[in-house]
């Protein structure tokens, strides 16, 4: 099934995510962080909830996981995240661009925090082999 | 705190940190992170999509390069801007080194910018998981 370019521009619900010490503290000893405090990359957390899982699951979108690379990944932050707070999450298709056997599929999603202000800008292009 | 700009020049390297790739952290990384592609677990998936074992999530390595600039500046707040390009897998029981270089200085931002990556040796071959990648740092 070919990737729907109809869906550029989808927004999905936002989703609402706590910043659990737990959760920070098994993410921070994954990746050998150190710092004390929340990962800048933890902001993945919250994509991948509000993001890539409403990707994954879109039929109407028709993305098959196994042909799915992540191809980049861009973060902006406004400031470090903080354990306890709660973050409201939300993703769009920013783009699907390419031709023939590869395609790409940017997802823009921004997180915020309670009083509104965007903490984290995270834009993620998948790389979609299809016809094979 | 954060590294002062004065400590900064343009061209010099900023830092090197080694990490051996573990299936126990690559597993806790899926847990926390929440990205559960069997790619990423499965021998069985990953061979199927022609890799000789699972691979660590992209996300993965740039968490562990995010972690190495974070050391270098000085704490997260640091860190406003990274983007990086994934450009070969990494496999369980490998070494990657993180390193980074600054590539340019801001001296009325008070900020730099790195050229960072992620290499690691395969087969008496150098390859690149991340490369052609960047990441801002602001100074103190």
């Amino acid at each position: 099934m070919g990737l729907n370019e109809v869906l550029q521009g989808t927004a999905y619900p936002p989703v609402t995510f706590v910043v659990q010490e737990q959760r920070v503290r098994a993410f921070a000893a994954a990746i050998g962080d150190r710092g004390g405090g929340v990962p800048p990359t933890f902001a993945t957390a919250p994509e991948i909830a509000a993001g890539l899982a409403n990707v994954i699951a879109d039929p109407e979108l028709g993305l098959d996981l196994s042909s799915v690379l992540h191809g980049e990944q861009e973060y902006t932050w406004t400031r470090p995240l903080r354990v306890g707070e709660t973050l409201i999450a939300e993703a769009t298709i920013e783009s699907i661009r390419g031709r023939g056997s590869m395609r790409f599929l940017t997802l823009r999603t921004l997180l915020r925090d309670a009083s509104g202000e965007t903490v984290v800008v995270a834009r993620s292009t998948l790389i979609v082999r299809e016809g094979e | 705190m954060s590294r002062r700009f004065d400590d900064v020049t343009a061209g010099a390297e900023a830092f090197q940190v080694s990490r051996v790739v573990t299936r126990e952290d690559v597993k806790a990384y899926a847990d926390a992170s929440g990205d559960q592609n069997p790619l990423h677990q499965d021998d069985e998936v990953a061979r199927a999509a022609g890799f000789p074992g699972i691979v660590a999530h992209g996300m993965y390595t740039m968490g562990t390069l995010a972690s190495a600039i974070v050391g270098w500046a000085g704490g997260a707040e640091a860190l406003v801007r990274m983007k990086v390009q994934f450009r070969a897998p990494v496999f369980m029981g490998e070494t990657i080194v993180c390193g980074g270089t600054v590539r340019s200085v801001d001296p009325v931002a008070h900020t730099a910018t790195l050229d960072v990556w992620v290499r690691v040796e395969r087969d008496g071959t150098t390859e690149w998981p991340i490369r052609k990648s960047e990441a801002e740092v602001r100074l103190a």
